[in-house]
This record gives C-alpha cells, structure tokens and sequence, in this order.
C-alpha cells in the first residue's frame, strides 16, 4: 500500500495562539484513519488546514506525493519579505521622479497627484500580497519589475539630459542616477526570480480549496453546511461541478457536449444518492431531510467530485444508535471503493469499529498514535480525556 | 382539465401571458392604447433590467447597488455608435453587451473579494463614478446637454416608429434574456452561482473557484444591463446623464425584493406589477400629491416585508419547484 496523504511537522498559529503544533501524520491507500482528541484540540483546525480553508504557518502536505502546501523556510519568508519592502520603498522614490522628470509641468496637478498615491497603493499592497504567496502578486510585480528596469535604463542614458528638480533647483541626476543603479540590478535579480515554474518551486503557492477538491480531497462539515434552498440532486450536481467542464459559451447555445455531460452528470448524480441511500428524496429541497439525512448526503456531495481523500468531520455527531450503525456501513462501503478516509469521531465505538489507525490530539500536539486497541490502553491518551487527576486515581 | 394544466407547469401559465402580450397592442383600447404600450414597454425594459441585476444578488448573493452604471454605459455605447457610425441595432446590441461585460469585468476583478456590504459601496461608488464621467467628459458623451438625436432601429430597412413596433422589438428581446437566464440557471454555471450564494465555504471545497464565478456572475449581469440601456437609447432617442442616477438602481432592486430574490418568475412579476403601479398612480392620485407615489412605493415594500418577507415568489419555493417538475419530466 502505498502513501497517500503525508503530513509533515504542520504548524498553525492564530496570532499568539497555536492550533496545530508540529502534527505528522501519514494515511496509506484504502485506509480509514481516526483523529480525535477533546474539544479544541485542533482536529477541525487541521482539516482546514488539508483543505486550504486556512493557510497553515509551517511544514508541509503532501498528497499523492505532490506538495499541496509546500515547506517554505523562515529564511526564505524572510528574505521575500525585505525583498518587498525594498520594493515598496523604491516605489517612493520612483512614483515623484518620474513625474518630476518626465512630464514636470503636471507635478502639480491634483489628479497627478492621486495618480501617483494610486500607483504607490497598489505596490504596497503587492508587498502584503507577496507575503501570502498569492499568485496575482506576483503577475503584477512583474509588471512593476519591468517598468522600473526600462525607467532605470531611460535615466542612466538620459543622465545629462534632464533638467533641475522642480522648485530646488537641484540637478535631477543626484536623485535618478543612484536610483538607476540600484533599481536596475534589482530588478534583473528579482525578474530572474520571478519564473513562474521556479516560484512555484521555491517559495510555493498555496493552492485554494478549489483546487484541492481537483486534486481529489472531498470533505463534510462539523456543522452541516449543504445548500439548504437548493434540492437534494442539485446539492449533488454541485458535487460534480469539478468533472464538468461546459463554460458559458457551450451553455448559451446548448451545444450537444454541454446537454450529454448534462444527462450524464444527472445519471451519476442519482448513482451518488442511491449508494448512500437517498434517491427516494432526489426531489425534496435539502433543508427538508431529517438531520441523519442531512449527514449522508454531505457524504454524497462530497462522493460526487470523485475524491481519493474524503475527511469526515464528527459524521456521527448527533445520531442515534441504529444510524450510527447505518454510517459506519457506509464508510466501510466507501472505502471498498479505494477512498482513503480520514475521520474525525467523538463516539468511540463508531472509531473503534472503524479505524485501522487513531491518532490522537491534545491542544495542538499530537500525544499518540496507533491502533485502536493500543490507543484504548494509553495513558497520555485517559490523561488528555478525563483529566491528569482521575487518571493518577485510577492507577 | 386545462385549468390542471396550468396548474402544474408554470410554463402554460407564461406561454398564455407571452400571447396576452402579443395581442396587447391590437385590443380596443381606443386613443389610450399607445399610452398603455408605452408603459407596458417601460415594465418589459424594466423586467429586463431585473432579470439582469437578479443574476448577482439573487442567484449569486452579492448585493449590487451599481447596476444602472452598466445600463448608463449600454445607452451611452449605443447612443454614441448609432449617432457616430450609423450602425444597426443588430450590431450595437451585442457590442454595448460586451461593453457592459468588459466594465463588470474590470469592476468585478478586483473588488470582488471584498465581502458583502464592502462591496455593495463599491458598486454603489461605481454608478455615482459612471454618472459623473458621463457628465463631465464633454468631448464623448456632451455631458449636460445629453445626446439627442439617436437613429431609431430599423429592420430590414424599415425604421421603428410607432409604439407596437417598439413593444414588439422589446419583447423579443425579453425573450432573448430570458432564454439565456433560464439557460444559466440551469446549467453547471447556475449551479455554482447557487453554492456561492447558499455557503461560500461549502462551495469553494466543492471546488467552486469563488472569484471566477462571481466575476462571470457580475461580467454577464452586467452585459444583460447594458443591452437593456442599449434598446433605451435607441427607443427613448435622447440619452441624458441624469437617467442613470443611484435613484434607478435602488428601484431595479426594489422590483427583485418584491418579486422574491434569485427566482425568475417573481423578478418579472415583480417589475410587471410596480412599473406600472406608479403610472396608475400617477392617474389616480391628485396633482398635488403626485410625488407621493413613492410614498406608496414604500408602503408596498413595507407590507410586503410584513406579509412576505420572501418576495411573491421566494427563492426557496421556486427551487422546490424547479425539482417538482424535473421530477414529473422524469416520471412521463
């Protein structure tokens, strides 16, 4: 069997509050694997984490062998951030000049002005853009990189050319000539930085939850979030949004490819509600399902996309003994299906059934993991449930 | 049996309201008929121009408090290309279209990712932006002084004069709009939109990516607008930029709230019933009182909020619906 999902030393902070503390966790092919932990121990938080729903602070995930959050060093974070400082500062000086020197008879003038602080704006939002890694950030800087390059080029071979500084007199040249040499280099490096593939490499973008899904990572919610106003095979039809591929062009004419994957899409949308057992209620609006309803078609929704990963959230949280059942043959029916799941469970008895391998979380650090017998026995485990004082009466 | 019928398809219900339409301008109504025909083309243009603003707040869940600036620059486009080139209607409609969806595009991009009431004043700062550019830029649009003397459309050589040909011209348009909204509504596409406005959390780890469609939501929106203002133009013959004041938008939203957000049926219901609610207004209520219309206006929406929060036709029961009949189509 091999490794699906790895995860390395995961790291999130809230501020000064860290959720998540150095987690590694590993799930192979067709394995059902447990998280629990108490409450706020960080188990949803690391689900977010996988899903891209946040964006963690340190270490690395990856899915399928391919990073989905690639490891960045702090030394690297670091220097992309004085990087877009630097950037951010020259901008300062480069917004007046070129006013100055270009087209002085406008440096007055309030929509110049404007103009110029419109243009600074952008570029210190480009500075906190590039520190999340965002992708647009880094089209823009481009931009920005290679107007300062051609300026700096323009001012060195116009050196004698241009005249005082406006209401100084003092020769412009002071100013661009040392501005030219520094931001021209500058430039070059960081233009040679900015290939797109490289960045990828080197810095890593951060993939959106879109994205992920593409990937093939499916989840549920703690809290049932389904589109209540929408009917149960629409919910479903979402689902499948990631497999279609008809774009607005092919919906306005109808074109044969957009109504055959239209059929097709319904097919496999009643196929998804059949296996969790819901094609009886194709027809009702979502929000109409009794609440055990609800849960399995959060699971068929999240089926729908064709997932190699699916997280359950708590899937059992709420349900009675006779649907919890009813869920655990379902998971087990999934994962004949060769979908890695990954489970989230208060109810020991679902968990114990179920997972081939717990993991354990206790404010963020994960305390032990292992199977589901080894985890009933371990005392960090009793420790981190029932309290450090009933544990040491109980031994 | 027939009564059955209409019953359960809605369908049958607009088809015969299509044909009522239809016969409007040959039923006797003596030396009235041009004046009703003229206020029926209003509701028609206004039914439009809800079907198009529906698209963002109803399907997708952002409000919009911009939209006639894309209907402002619909009418401009159209005004200016027909006094400038001289083009048909056939060309300029499609060409204000792609105005107006380049515009939405260029607002929508960045400012998308601003949530809810952030943007609803970024869509607002936009309309006020539109109206002050129209009138200041003097060299384009006249400013002040307005563009008068707009070509009226031809067909086949035959320029549009008289008033049925003019309701004729906007009803085929309607059914232009309509067949794509319904298209889109019911496509994967509409189906996103749906999940941004239900649970944007949900949607994006259904692998919905928020911005692209809510840019699409906003950039198609926006063309359906701008293709409403392109026919004004043409129809109304003299553009001014006191036309596309903030006042419009917040009606074009008014018609949407009373006809129940994000279902088609009640958009258009609702523009059917309140455009021409204030021209028998304007007939019954006294001289002195005739700005009190909107008084009633507000009245109406106050009541509705009482009795119907939801609209005439909530969202809600449309999609149930929606499902019942795809159920019926199925079971047949």
């Amino acid at each position: 069997m091999n490794t699906i999902l790895k995860i390395i030393k995961l790291s999130k902070s809230f501020g000064g509050l860290s959720a998540l503390r150095e987690i590694t966790l590993e799930a192979k092919q067709g394995q059902i694997v447990g998280i629990i932990g108490p409450n706020g121990a960080g188990k949803t938080t690391l689900f977010n984490c996988l899903t891209s729903l946040y964006y963690s602070t340190g270490g690395q995930i990856e899915f399928q062998e391919r990073p989905i959050v690639p490891e960045v060093a702090e030394t690297k974070r670091r220097l992309i951030k004085s990087c877009a400082m630097l950037f951010f500062v020259l901008g300062l000086i480069w917004v007046p000049l070129f006013w100055s020197s270009i087209v002085p008879h406008t440096f007055f003038k309030v929509e110049v002005v404007l103009l110029g602080i419109f243009i600074l704006s952008i570029r210190f939002f480009l500075v906190r853009g590039l520190m999340r890694f965002q992708i647009w950030a880094w089209g823009l800087i481009f931009v920005f990189l290679i107007s300062d390059l051609w300026f700096s080029i323009w001012w060195l071979t116009h050196l004698l050319s241009l005249g005082p500084m406006i209401g100084t007199g003092i020769p412009l040249y002071y100013f661009t000539v040392p501005w030219g040499i520094i931001a021209g280099p500058f430039s070059i490096y960081l233009i040679s930085q900015l290939v797109l593939r490289k960045v990828r490499q080197l810095y890593g973008f951060r993939l959106g939850p879109d994205a992920i899904c593409r990937l093939g990572v499916a989840r549920t919610f703690q809290n049932i979030r389904l589109f209540f106003n929408l009917s149960v095979l629409d919910n479903v039809k979402i689902g499948f949004h990631v497999q279609m591929r008809s774009g607005v062009l092919g919906i306005l004419l109808k074109t044969r490819s957009q109504r055959d994957e239209e059929g097709l899409t319904e097919k496999e949308a009643f196929k998804c509600l059949r296996f969790v057992g819901l094609d009886g209620r194709a027809f009702d609006l979502a929000g109409a399902l009794a609440y055990g309803e609800q849960r399995r078609l959060e699971i068929a929704r999240a089926l729908a996309s064709n997932p190699q990963l699916l997280l359950l959230d708590e899937p059992a949280a709420g349900m009675n003994a006779q649907e919890s059942s009813e869920l655990i043959r379902l998971i087990l029916k999934i994962r004949e299906k060769g979908i890695t799941v990954l489970i989230i469970e208060h109810d020991m008895k679902v968990m114990m059934n179920l997972a081939d391998n717990i993991y354990v979380l206790d404010y963020g650090v994960l305390i032990a993991d292992g199977t589901a017998d080894e985890i009933r026995t371990n005392p960090r485990v009793i420790e981190a449930y029932l309290g450090g004082g009933t544990a040491h009466a109980a031994t | 049996m027939r009564w059955q019928l209409y019953k359960k398809d809605p369908r049958f219900v607009f088809l015969s309201l299509i044909f009522l339409a239809v016969l409007l301008p040959w039923l006797p109504l003596g030396a009235s008929t041009n004046y009703v025909l003229r206020i029926m083309t209003t509701a028609v243009l206004y039914m439009i121009l809800a079907l198009g603003l529906n698209i963002v707040p109803g399907f997708t869940g952002l409000l919009d408090l911009g939209y006639v600036g894309f209907y402002g620059i619909g009418a401009y486009t159209s005004g200016l290309l027909s006094i400038h080139y001289d083009l048909s209607l056939w060309v300029i409609l499609p060409l204000a279209a792609l105005n107006g969806a380049l515009w939405g595009t260029i607002l929508g991009a960045p400012t998308l990712r601003l949530t809810g009431d952030y943007f609803a004043i970024v869509t607002f700062g936009f309309s006020e932006l539109v109206v002050l550019v129209l009138r200041n830029e003097l060299w384009l649009t006249r400013g002040p002084m307005g563009l008068p003397g707009i070509s009226p459309p031809s067909i086949f050589g035959h320029p549009l004069a008289s008033d049925w040909e003019f309701f004729y011209l906007i009803l085929l348009l309607l059914m232009i709009v309509l067949l794509v909204v319904t298209r889109l509504q019911n496509s994967r596409l509409g189906r996103a939109w749906f999940a941004i406005r239900e649970d944007e959390i949900a949607a994006q780890c259904c692998g919905v990516n928020l911005i692209r469609y809510k840019v699409t939501a906003f950039a198609i929106s926006a063309s359906i607008g701008a293709m409403g203002g392109a026919f004004y133009a043409k129809w109304f013959k003299f553009i001014h930029p006191d036309m596309f004041k903030f006042w419009e938008s917040i009606l074009i939203l008014c018609l949407i709230v009373f006809g129940g957000m994000g279902s088609i049926a009640g958009t258009m219901l609702g523009a059917l019933i309140l455009i021409p609610l204030s021209e028998v207004l304007r007939a019954v209520l006294p001289q002195g009182l005739f700005n009190a219309r909107y008084l009633i206006y507000g009245l109406v929406l106050v009541l509705m909020m009482r009795w119907r929060p939801e609209g005439l036709v909530p969202f809600k029961r449309a999609q149930a619906k929606k499902a019942k009949l795809a159920q019926e189509r199925l079971e047949i």
